[in-house]
């Protein structure tokens, strides 16, 4: 995506032309099925800013994503506080989380990153079960938003689209920047990088916050919107591997790829099981397959395979 | 955290011991295969429990004694593990400079098909291996021996014990450690690496399976068990350093040892959290492990 101009005519009617589509009063399943697709993509752009550009794989995304859904649902359920004005305070906690790990995991290099990363969404999980003001492993009810079915989903469906908004803006201001260009030097090695004068770690402590912080958003905003959480799927290890899943199978050198990626595995998540009707484990079988796919035949992603043309 | 007597210490000591057994064999084909092959797999607990549910059926439909249903679990989870270096982990090296990154996402999607074919077969229900001697105990003094972690225990000793014989002293095994050694060295001085890959597989997976054997006969097993062993097996491994087999197994043992006080001290949930502290710990203060040379 070499041309800022191109991409700016394609992203901005497309994100406009999504951000009417209420106005034509569809479906509410339709718009819950596209507010799941931004939340992927939200997230895998997110990740894609830390995972992809340096290629230290997190295998625990979803550890943010929980703490952000945690802090605003604690703060709705204790003092009455939005999460549409919390979630920054998600953000920021998830982005400390990352601030802490960081010292110690970042200086672990491939497979040492993806097994602690890997540890430490396991062991949030068993954290937030065991405390008594997490609601333990009942969970936590959020009230609903006194507005009617329809209106509810047209709000936190253009939030939603707001946040992956954000987060395109934000992954593509660092690709053109300096910065970009230091996070994916690290990528096709570290030790040259650093001898250019490239400071790897903080710029890998950087990128780790902001895709952090971006999780801890977008997990705030999807608790308001599930109205009720609970340890076993906000912090279930399958939200840390689709993401991962997702800059993959699109392609992790821009922030396109994730986008598609999250949109194709929404797609095919949201067909399988809504229209052929087979169960969760024969979908979860087919993610499978298609991580094993795509490292075996597409290492670029899908974006590779159109560059090549090119 | 409660205060313990010194009579739960110990019980939480002998225990944890025994326990450690268990832990090293689980780890000890990881360790070998990311040192031979440098895969990391992630399918690796998966495959473990795969050999634990193979166990489960044969006890509950044919009534074979876990120990006995070995004979039937290594020699499958061996051509599980050839099957899957010829096929996927051959393409996967042929495209790719980095086996290492390739194959964690690529083991991870491994593990995640596994882990749906059980839930898909066995459904999600807790399984236990129930035997004859399940809840008795061996008693030195007042300290309980539970014949279930004596029994892991000896056939966990007895696989590394294989293991580490069959590296130290048979042409096939020296082979696998020069590769380990120096891949290039190695197919200079005629080493088939191609088979010694396909070896290791084999016999990782097959010691996998031992271990998920081991597993079963104390703790219920579910689909979704292999994510809390994968915690143990990388802890084993970052606390043994891969590159020893000696250090997998004392490491397994130390493990074990804090899992057991730690379990008279606090509920058995909080494992998770112990283990991934002791990582985090063992990382900050020496990222290669503690006996990597």
């Amino acid at each position: 995506m070499g041309n800022k101009k191109h991409t700016l005519f394609i992203l901005g009617p497309v994100i406009g032309g999504l951000a009417l589509l209420p106005a034509l009063r569809p479906d509410v399943y339709y718009l819950s099925a596209l507010f799941t697709l931004f939340m992927y993509a939200a997230l895998a752009c997110g990740w894609n800013i830390f995972g992809g550009y340096t290629g230290y794989m997190n295998f625990g995304h979803a550890a943010f994503f929980g703490i952000g859904a945690y802090t605003s649902a604690f703060l709705l359920v204790r003092y009455g506080l939005s999460p549409f004005y919390t979630a920054i305070i998600g953000g920021i906690l998830a982005a400390i989380l990352a601030a802490i790990i960081s010292w110690p995991c970042l200086r672990l290099r491939g497979p040492y990153f993806v097994l602690v990363t890997l540890c430490l969404g396991l062991a949030v999980r068993v954290v937030v079960i065991n405390l008594e003001f997490t609601g333990s492993s009942q969970g936590l009810w959020l009230r609903l938003l006194p507005v009617s079915i329809f209106v509810n989903r047209v709000i936190f469906y253009e939030t939603m689209l707001g946040i992956l908004l954000v987060t395109i803006l934000i992954a593509m201001w660092i690709e053109r920047s300096k910065f970009g260009l230091g996070l994916r030097s690290i990528r096709q090695d570290e030790d040259s990088a650093e001898t250019q004068g490239v400071n790897a770690t903080q710029l890998k402590i950087a990128a780790f916050i902001i895709s952090a912080f971006l999780a801890g958003i977008v997990g705030s905003i999807y608790a308001y919107y599930r109205t009720y959480i609970h340890p076993d799927f906000i912090f279930d290890i399958s939200i840390s591997v689709l993401v991962v899943l997702m800059s993959l199978l699109g392609g992790c050198n821009t922030w396109v790829g994730p986008v598609i990626g999250a949109g194709i595995l929404v797609f095919i998540n949201e067909f399988l099981t809504a229209y052929t009707g087979i169960g969760a484990e024969i979908s979860r079988i087919i993610y499978g397959l298609l991580l094993v796919v795509v490292i075996m035949y597409l290492p670029n992603g899908l974006i590779g395979l159109f560059k090549k043309r090119a | 955290m409660q205060v313990i007597s010194a009579h739960e210490f110990i019980q939480g000591v002998v225990s944890g011991l025994l326990l450690g057994g268990t832990y090293a064999v689980l780890a000890v084909g990881f360790s070998l295969m990311l040192g031979v092959t440098h895969v990391v797999n992630l399918s690796h607990p998966a495959f473990a429990l795969v050999g634990a549910y193979i166990t489960y059926w044969l006890l509950k439909l044919s009534g074979f004694n876990p120990i006995a249903s070995l004979l039937v679990v290594i020699p499958i989870l061996f051509i599980l593990g050839v099957i899957m270096e010829r096929t996927v982990i051959r393409e996967t090296a042929r495209r790719t400079k980095d086996l290492t990154s390739a194959s964690l996402v690529l083991t991870f999607g491994i593990a995640i098909i596994l882990e749906n074919l059980l839930l898909y077969i066995c459904k999600a229900d807790p399984r236990l291996v129930t035997t004859s001697y399940t809840g008795k105990s061996l008693f030195v003094g007042d300290i309980a021996l539970p014949m279930t972690q004596l029994m892991s225990f000896g056939v966990a000793a007895v696989t590394v014990g294989a293991i580490y014989f069959f590296l130290q002293h048979t042409f096939l095994g020296k082979a696998a450690r020069s590769v380990w050694q120096d891949r290039e060295g190695a197919i200079l001085s005629g080493i088939n690496v191609s088979q010694i890959m396909a070896l290791t597989f084999g016999i990782s997976l097959a010691s996998a399976g031992v271990g998920g054997m081991c597993m079963s006969l104390m703790y219920a097993i579910e689909p979704a068990t292999h994510y809390s062993w994968i915690t143990v097996v990388f802890a084993v491994v970052i606390l043994g350093g891969v590159g020893s087999m000696l250090g997998t197994a004392i490491a397994g043992l130390i493990l074990g040892l804090v899992i057991g006080i730690s379990s008279v001290m606090m509920p058995l949930t909080w494992i998770n959290l112990v283990l991934f502290s002791i990582i985090i710990l063992l990382l900050l203060m020496k990222p290669t492990g503690l006996f990597q040379r």
